[in-house]
């Protein structure tokens, strides 16, 4: 009879829908592996957030490349990463800090994605980084001693390195590869979690034999880029990991690479134990634009189980995450150029394609409708809440020779005005099945922070300019903003200690984006670095 | 492997010779424009013409040539600039300093040629210098196709992870005599068998065992692990493990392995 009991609650909880908010620890990169980045806690709220004050401030001293990670935070412990792999772990309630850990990187070879890190995976006691020349590294979390360190692929051959956070399922590391602009066959491997030895990989690009080959031309299946240089998900009542593949290489030619290119720009739902393909969906054959399916993948029941994928070309995807069915596909950026719709099987209706040796317009630029920086979604609002940029770019295409490792882009492109005069960004509040929009926070640059919502109704991300800010996350309306001094790239986050809800967040303006804006914007030039934490409360007496 | 050279500047003295010195100039910096356009303005690194993107802006500044050949030649350590002496002809990087400096002002003339031309980067050594033999072993030895292959465990030329021995400190002979015999059937005794105390058995390279911690690599499976274990967990070391290099290259066939011992 307790055995049909348990059997009950067990089938009964496997279909109540999957929970992915956090409320007292912040514990994975998309706080959990459904990567909704939505907090339970609702101390803070859209009547009170005007008072919120800061707590306390951490400065990681090294600023190159901004502060772009995702900070964890572990029954009253906060782990954040920063350029360069430093780590440190930090009393959550005071900012002191407990531990550092400085990784070795050899002392002369080229970052050519870096030098930033967006984060850490901590499961078990142990914290796991990938490095950016190419290790996967675990440390004990509870002090910051090393214990064990894996190469992957040696970073001087493959141009390739590791700068997104691990996902970690099942005693399993899963960690992504940069290399996707250069010549270079993309791949997510597999390490154990207690050991650090190789479990699987799954190749993004198919070898000779493996189905899915014959939609690459000659030799390019070794060049062609598909790198997973953000975190997947993982959904565990099907036990299937989701990532998303990036570009194929080169970016803006495709004549050495002709047919389909599988499985670049495509989700992809892996078998978890086995790293084998259950499932794909290519978001766009043949691409000649970078226009990577890289970014975060949300796990939402609708009660129908599907995910979300915002793309690089500026259009969200929705697909069953059961089978890859294609759902719907809406826009999160008005100007958009490069096809004229997606069609009611997800095809592309309307290429318009680059040409060698002739600038053509691109719409939108080559940072994306919308850049990495990661959505939220709101079970309580019911919405999906995710920035985009409006920005274009001229494209002349080249043809390249490949060479193992180097860059492998296949054409050049200058930032240009949009053809209505107005380049910039927005925080929109989106209906998934409909793309409708409720509300929409515009600003005159692009928003390159991720957004954090909370059960509070509200929805937290940065500028530009340095200002933290809330916004109701039924009206959009602004409701508290806090300068930091530098621009915001990284993902804020929620958490409780001792009854008291924190928000907190990376502060240091940096990236390839924040560069490129400096074509268009030449004042960014001048936006200032930086790289620290910032982490607010409200004042004791008033919670 | 780089040599020295220092006849470089010929080309560029031929190309001035050719067409007049303005309109010799004017080639050069064309030429830096092309080659700019393929490397130095791609994805997100210069920009086009130099105008930003991750990396720094290069228009409307000054920079000394002798610094951007430096630049262009070894590239800067820990960026995202890369060492371009291996991909760049001498001329090549002339052509491109004299391209970035014309940004400067952004007018369509650049520094003379014979200005340029007292600069001297050195010469690579180019693939084509290679044997069919050697080029195919050296392709296997870093094969990016295969999990397993040689340079997960040996480091030659700058390019693995020197976990194994140094390959470059062996004589021709050695190799000759050794590699092959080596890899089909040795077992080095330099890998020994761990067992820990919750009963794990694994082959290892036994790094620095102290009092309180225990460095190895883990043979176990490849890549191999660097493993810092307390010491107190290890129950056994013993020796040898029976661990064969077969093992962690049975990727290859032995015609592999041959070609790989010309390399």
């Amino acid at each position: 009879m307790t055995r049909l009991i348990h059997l009950l609650l067990f089938i009964g909880a496997a279909l109540v829908a999957q929970d992915g908010s956090t409320k007292g620890n912040w514990p994975q990169y998309g706080g959990q592996n459904s990567a909704w980045r939505y907090s339970a806690l609702d101390q803070v709220d859209a009547s009170n957030v005007g008072q919120l004050a800061a707590a306390w401030v951490f400065q990681t001293g090294d600023n190159d490349g901004g502060l772009q990670s995702t900070p964890l935070v572990i029954d009253g412990v906060m782990y954040v990463s920063t350029s360069h792999n430093r780590v440190f772990a930090l009393d959550a309630v005071t900012g002191k800090r407990l531990w550092s850990y400085i990784y070795e990187l050899p002392k002369t070879f080229t970052t050519f994605y870096g030098p930033w890190n967006r984060g850490v995976a901590i499961s078990e006691g142990r914290l796991i980084m990938g490095t950016l020349d190419n290790y996967v590294v675990a440390l004990d979390a509870k002090t910051g001693r090393q214990l064990w360190k894996v190469n992957v692929e040696d970073a001087n051959q493959c141009g390739c390195n590791i700068t997104a956070a691990p996902l970690i399922v099942r005693g399993k590391v899963i960690v992504g590869v940069t290399g996707g602009d250069s010549a270079h066959r993309g791949y997510l491997n597999a390490f154990d979690l207690k050991t650090g030895r190789h479990l699987w990989r799954f190749w993004t690009i198919p070898g000779p034999g493996e189905k899915g080959h014959e939609t690459w031309h000659g030799d390019s299946w070794k060049f062609g880029g598909g790198a997973t240089w953000m975190t997947g998900s993982f959904d565990a009542s099907l036990g299937l990991v989701y990532w998303a593949v990036g570009n194929p290489a080169a970016d803006f030619y495709g004549g050495n690479r002709k047919g389909d290119n599988l499985y670049t720009d495509s989700i992809v739902a892996l078998d978890v134990e086995t790293g084998k393909l259950k499932w794909h969906f290519q978001q766009v054959p043949h691409d000649v634009w970078d226009w990577d399916a890289a970014y975060e993948i949300v796990l939402v029941d609708l009660p129908r189980k599907v995910l979300i994928n915002v793309s690089k070309g500026g259009y969200t995807y929705v697909l069953d995450r059961t089978n890859g069915e294609f759902i719907t596909a809406w826009p999160v950026a008005k100007n958009i150029n490069w096809i004229k719709g997606v069609g009611p099987k997800g095809e592309l209706l309307g290429r318009n394609e680059p040409v060698v040796g002739k600038p053509k317009l691109i719409c939108p630029s080559i940072g994306g409708g919308r850049s990495w920086n990661h959505g939220a979604w709101s079970p309580k609002a019911g919405l999906f809440f995710t920035t985009g940029i409006e920005w274009c770019e001229e494209v002349t295409a080249q043809a390249e020779i490949p060479s193992e490792g180097k860059t492998f882009f296949g054409g050049t492109f200058k930032l240009v005005p949009t053809p209505d005069k107005k380049s910039g960004g927005h925080l929109g509040a989106y209906e998934p099945l409909t793309g409708k929009v409720v509300w929409k926070y515009e600003y005159k640059y692009p928003l390159l922070a991720s957004v954090l919502a909370t059960a509070g109704n509200l929805i937290f991300t940065g500028d530009a300019e340095g200002d933290f800010f809330a916004l109701d996350a039924r009206s959009g309306k602004k409701l508290w903003s806090f300068n930091t001094g530098s621009g915001h790239r990284g993902s804020s986050i929620s958490y409780a200690v001792n009854g008291r809800q924190y928000i907190a967040t990376p502060s240091g303006w940096g990236s390839a984006v924040a560069g490129l804006m400096q074509q268009f914007w030449p004042e960014t030039e001048q936006f200032p670095n930086g790289s620290a934490v910032f982490v607010f409360a409200l004042p004791e007496q008033k919670r | 492997m780089k040599l020295a050279i220092g006849v470089f500047f010929l080309p560029v003295l031929l190309l001035a010779d050719q067409t007049g010195t303005s309109l010799g100039t004017s080639a050069v910096v064309a030429r830096g424009d092309k080659l700019f356009a393929q490397g130095c303005a791609v994805g997100y690194c210069h920009g086009s013409a130099g105008t930003a993107a991750r990396s720094p802006r290069l228009r409307g500044r000054t920079f000394e040539k002798d610094y951007l050949v430096k630049v262009i030649r070894d590239g800067i350590p820990n960026t995202a600039m890369p060492a371009w002496g291996d991909r760049l002809t001498d001329d090549d990087i002339v052509a491109l300093v004299a391209y970035i400096q014309s940004l400067a002002t952004a007018t369509p003339e650049g520094p003379a040629p014979s200005e340029i031309a007292s600069l001297a980067p050195p010469v690579a050594v180019k693939d084509s210098d290679l044997s069919p033999d050697v080029r195919r072993g050296r392709e296997l030895f870093y094969d990016p196709q295969r999990l397993q292959r040689c340079s997960n465990c040996h480091r030659v030329q700058g390019i693995g992870t020197p976990v194994g021995p140094d390959l470059a400190k062996l004589s021709r002979a050695q190799l000759a005599a050794e590699a092959v015999n080596a890899l089909k059937y040795g077992r080095p005794r330099r890998v020994q068998g761990i067992v820990t105390k919750d009963g794990d058995r694994f082959p290892a390279i036994l790094i620095e065992r102290g009092p309180s911690e225990t460095r190895i690599y883990d043979l176990k499976a490849i890549p191999p692990v660097q493993r810092n274990l307390p010491t107190t967990e290890i129950q056994s070391i013993q020796q040898p493990s029976g661990w064969r290099h077969s093992q962690a290259v049975q990727s290859y066939a032995t015609d592999g392995v041959y070609t790989y011992n010309s390399y």
